[in-house]
Formats: structure tokens, C-alpha cells, sequence
């Protein structure tokens, strides 16, 4: 049993822990700073001469693709979002909240009115 | 008529109490034969007696009769807990679930009837499980990841040495720990309150300072997840008082002033080439991280793909707050008194604040240290190394609203959440470096 002998002192390899533990780290955020500082614009440059040529523009996006979306159709999604978002009014807010009345008495739910009108 | 009403009322009431007051014995019925009579004491009797019984025992099991003092003090701290969360906004959140779970961990009860969180079948323990298996921290991970963005720490990349500068808090009070007699595990594990990183600090104790773990010499761990939790949370809670006196300690007002170039745009590529790699580096160094570092960067990739916008959703809102809830609860609740009130809590309460104390100087004059080395406006604004010490995003608003106090014009929150998401990294790591060390 080797690792007895460490456990002879703990302060020790409290210590050992403590210097390693750091440095490990250390190293190991320096190594990711290190890699996106000057790794990573590498990668994209190596991918970039890969895939060749500038991105497609705007204007070369054909419209051919998309011949069964016409307006129309453009027309109802928008309408069915500005309804969804604004219009529709049936969608109630699901908390329920009892507020106290501002109103506390009412003479419609009142008891002593009640006794009375029996008594009567 | 109403004065008719509440006298019949309450004479029915009599009625029906008398026999528990045991007026019964000289009752009414004197008339009847004696037999009957008789009969009727001996009922009335065994009927009294057994309501008192019954009562008695009710109340054996009630909490009037169990309570401690010690209950009640956790009780109180609990509601401590809640005020703080609601009156004046620290984390809420987290205060909040917790507050609550004190409580509900310190309501007394009669043991043996499943019903406390350290009693096996009761639902409460089930729900701990979670936290004493290390469940809940790597779910609460893919939340975090999922909401982070690391744009500014991929725009400058340099700020990631701001968050490892941190952690030197965990080690330093791993060292306290050790100094005050703590076992090396369970050192570890309290260290780890210096991340300042509550799933973290909870992943970590749950592997280290269980309660299960055997050592060496053939001594039981102690089991200090309650304690070591709590620390961490509530400290957590309390960034925004212990750091801004220590950034105006070790800072002059020179270099609170200095302002920051703003950080580079950053192309979506890079977002989602930094997940990918940051994992594969990380798990690399330190393979014991591998649940929260893993989580991490899977649910940040989730957020950047661009492709799984559902699953990146339900990640960081749903999913979070479910797992948010059931570890707040339940490391409230675990605060039992009868095994939180010790003198180790206490002692892991005072190295958790002194390391939070460290890891915030280690941050700021990390950055300052930097500082030596940079020119011009590639200098950083030293109170950005505060927010090394994790406490996403706690920590990053505080060094924001310091910074608006100097100079109302430096919004510093860009900068300051590089450090932060940083410091999130580098407590994983470390929380990884000692697990490898005393697993």
C-alpha cells in the first residue's frame, strides 16, 4: 500500500494538492486561451480555403425554389401571427389570483339583511 | 334570533364535549335502571379514557411536542432565508426553494414513520437521492450551458485566465480546512465552496464528504452535503455584500475608471466550434468533471447549433427550474437540526466566507497582474477579475454596478461575464483535479 505513506501527513499533501491543483488549472484555461487566440481563426482559415469561394449572396438565391409560396400564403402566416400575438383576445391568463373587492359590504350577500328579512 | 342561534350552538357544544370533560359520570340519566347505569359509566369511562389516550397520543406526535431549540433556530433561519430572497432580491431563486426547505426539514416529527428526509422511504429522501447520487448538478449544468453565451470570453480569449486566477480560493481553503482537523476528502469538499458554484460544491460533497465513503485508516467520512450547500448557496446569494468592499480594497479608483474596448463580434462557427473543443480539452485535462463539464458544453452546443432550438429551450427554462426546485427543497430540507447544528457547520460557514474573501482578491489582482503586461486599451479594468469566482450571474452584475459607481458611462457586464462563465469552467475543473486527488 503505497499511498498510506502519503496519508502519513495531510498537511503535505495538502499541499501537493494545492500547488498541483492550480497549475493543473492554470494549464488548462491557458491551454483553451491558447487555442481560441490562435487555434481556432486556423481552423476557420484551413476551412475557409476548404470550402472555397465566398458564401452564397442574397441575390443569388434563386427564386425558383420556392414557386408554391406565393403571396397569398406569405399573406395568411402573417395574418395568423398578428393574430396570434395581438388580436386574439380568448386566451386568458392562466393564473388565478382571488384580489380583495374594493367593494368590502354589499347588501347582496349580506347576512344581517338575511336575519332581518326572516324575522320579518 | 341570532343570540337563539349561538346560545343553542353552544350548548350543543357542551353536549358533545361533555364526555371528554368527563362531566358524564354524574350525568342526567339517574332515572334509568341501575344496570343500565352501570353500564353506562363503564362505557362513558372506557370512552374517556380512550379519548384522552387518543389525544395524548396526538399529541406526542405533533410538533409542540417534539420540538428542540434547535428546530426552532433553523425554523427562524429559514424565514431569514425567504425575507432576504424576497425583501431584497438575492437570489430568489435559490433563497427562496431553500428558505422553505429549512423549514420543512425542521417541522418536528416522531421518528420511524418515513417521514424525514434522512429516514429511507420517506419521499423527501427519494427526492435527495438526487442530490446524494449527484443527479441534480449535472442537469442543473446543461441549464446553465444552455443559457450561457461565451461570446465575449471567445472574443478574449485571455479573460479565461481571470477565472482559473479564482480558484484559488478553493485551494487556499482546502488548506484552511485541513489546518482546522478536517479529513482530506472532506477538505476537498469544503474547498470547493471557493468556486463558488453550488452545483458544483453539491456534485463534489456528494462524492467526497458523503457519509459512506471509508478512508485509509478505516475512519467514516462525515456526511457535510447540508452543510457545504447551504454555505455555498447562501454565500452565493450574498455576492453582491461581501465583494464590493474587497474591489474597493484592491483597486484605486484609477483603475475602476478604465474602460475596455469592446469585445470583437464573433462568428456563429466559433460559437459552435467553442462547446466541441472546450469539452473535448477539458474532460481531457480533468476526466472527473466529466458529468458537469459534459453538460456544460452539450447543452451550450444545444443553444449554438442553430438546429435544436426545442431541446436548448426546454433546457434552460423548463428543465432548470424543475431540477432548481427539487435542489432547493431538498437541501433546504436536508438542514435537519439534530445533524446540521454542529461545530463543523459552523467551522465550514467561516472557511466558505473567508473563501469566498480569497477567491474575489485572487480574481482582482490576477487582473491587475495582467495588467503589468498589457498596453493601452488592451488593459483590462481589474474589477473584472471579481467575477472570476463563478456565481453566474451574480457576481458579473456585481463588478457591473461597481464600475457604474466609478464611471456611470462603463458598462462592464460584457466584459465582466467572460471571467464569470470562465470561473464556471475552472471550478469544474477543479472540482475535477480533487476528485482525481482523494476519490
Amino acid at each position: 500500500m503505497t499511498h498510506i505513506l502519503l496519508y502519513t501527513d495531510k498537511l503535505s499533501e495538502g499541499y501537493v494538492i494545492l500547488f498541483t491543483g492550480l497549475v493543473i488549472v492554470f494549464s488548462g484555461l491557458l491551454l483553451l486561451t491558447l487555442f481560441f487566440k490562435f487555434g481556432l481563426p486556423f481552423m476557420l482559415y484551413i476551412y475557409k480555403i476548404i470550402t472555397k469561394g465566398p458564401d452564397k449572396k442574397v441575390a443569388e438565391i434563386s427564386s425558383k425554389v420556392n414557386e408554391e409560396f406565393t403571396g397569398e400564403v406569405a399573406a395568411a402566416i402573417s395574418m395568423a401571427i398578428y393574430m396570434y400575438l395581438d388580436v386574439k383576445h380568448d386566451n386568458e391568463n392562466a393564473i388565478l389570483t382571488i384580489k380583495q373587492a374594493r367593494k368590502l359590504y354589499s347588501p347582496w350577500s349580506s347576512k344581517i339583511y338575511g336575519a332581518y328579512n326572516k324575522r320579518l | 334570533m341570532k343570540k337563539i342561534i349561538l346560545i343553542f350552538g353552544v350548548l350543543s357544544l357542551l353536549v358533545f364535549i361533555r364526555p371528554v370533560l368527563g362531566f358524564n359520570t354524574n350525568s342526567t340519566n339517574s332515572e334509568v335502571s341501575a344496570r343500565s347505569y352501570e353500564d353506562d359509566i363503564t362505557v362513558a369511562e372506557g370512552f374517556v379514557s380512550e379519548a384522552f389516550n387518543g389525544i395524548k397520543q396526538f399529541y406526542q406526535y405533533t410538533g409542540f411536542a417534539n420540538a428542540e431549540s434547535g428546530n426552532i433556530i433553523m425554523i427562524l433561519i429559514g424565514i431569514i432565508f425567504i425575507y432576504l430572497g424576497i425583501k431584497f432580491d438575492y437570489e430568489p431563486l435559490l433563497l427562496i426553494p431553500i428558505g422553505t426547505g429549512v423549514i420543512l426539514g425542521n417541522i418536528p416529527f416522531v421518528a420511524g414513520n418515513q417521514t424525514g428526509i434522512y429516514e429511507a422511504g420517506s419521499v423527501l429522501n427519494y427526492l435527495y437521492f438526487g442530490v446524494v447520487k449527484g443527479i441534480y448538478p449535472p442537469l442543473i449544468f446543461l441549464g446553465i450551458g444552455a443559457m450561457t453565451d461565451f461570446s465575449s470570453l471567445i472574443a478574449n480569449p485571455k479573460l479565461m485566465l481571470l477565472g482559473a486566477a479564482a480558484q484559488i480560493g478553493v485551494f487556499a481553503t482546502f488548506l484552511g480546512a485541513l489546518y482546522l482537523g478536517f479529513n482530506l476528502p472532506e477538505a476537498g469538499a469544503i474547498g470547493i465552496i471557493g468556486g463558488a458554484d453550488g452545483p458544483t460544491a453539491i456534485f463534489l460533497s456528494s462524492k467526497l464528504a458523503n457519509g459512506i465513503n471509508v478512508l485509509a485508516d478505516g475512519t467514516t467520512v462525515k456526511n457535510l452535503i447540508g452543510p457545504i450547500a447551504i454555505a455555498a448557496y447562501s454565500y452565493m446569494a450574498l455576492v453582491p455584500v461581501i465583494q464590493p468592499p474587497i474591489m474597493k480594497l484592491l483597486t484605486t479608483k484609477k483603475e475602476r475608471l478604465i474602460r475596455m474596448k469592446p469585445p470583437r463580434a464573433v462568428s456563429q462557427k466559433e460559437k459552435m466550434i467553442f462547446p466541441i473543443v472546450a469539452l473535448l480539452l477539458t474532460t481531457f485535462i480533468s476526466p472527473s468533471a466529466l458529468p458537469l463539464l459534459g453538460m456544460l458544453f452539450f447543452g451550450n452546443l444545444l443553444k449554438e447549433s442553430g438546429r435544436t432550438e426545442r431541446l436548448a429551450d426546454t433546457a434552460r427554462t423548463k428543465l432548470i427550474d424543475i431540477v432548481t426546485i427539487l435542489l432547493g427543497v431538498t437541501v433546504g430540507a436536508s438542514t435537519q437540526a439534530d445533524i446540521f447544528i454542529t461545530k463543523d457547520s459552523m467551522l465550514i460557514f467561516a472557511l466558505g466566507a473567508i473563501s469566498f474573501v480569497i477567491a474575489t482578491m485572487g480574481g482582482l489582482l490576477f487582473a491587475k497582474f495582467m495588467n503589468l503586461f498589457l498596453k493601452g486599451d488592451d488593459k483590462l479594468n481589474p474589477l473584472i477579475g471579481a467575477a472570476g469566482v463563478s456565481a453566474v450571474p451574480d457576481s458579473a452584475r456585481v463588478v457591473h454596478t461597481e464600475g457604474l459607481k466609478a464611471d456611470p458611462q462603463n458598462y462592464l457586464l460584457m466584459h465582466a461575464m467572460a471571467p464569470n462563465v470562465a470561473g464556471v469552467i475552472g471550478s469544474a475543473i477543479a472540482a475535477g483535479i480533487i476528485l482525481s486527488f482523494l476519490g
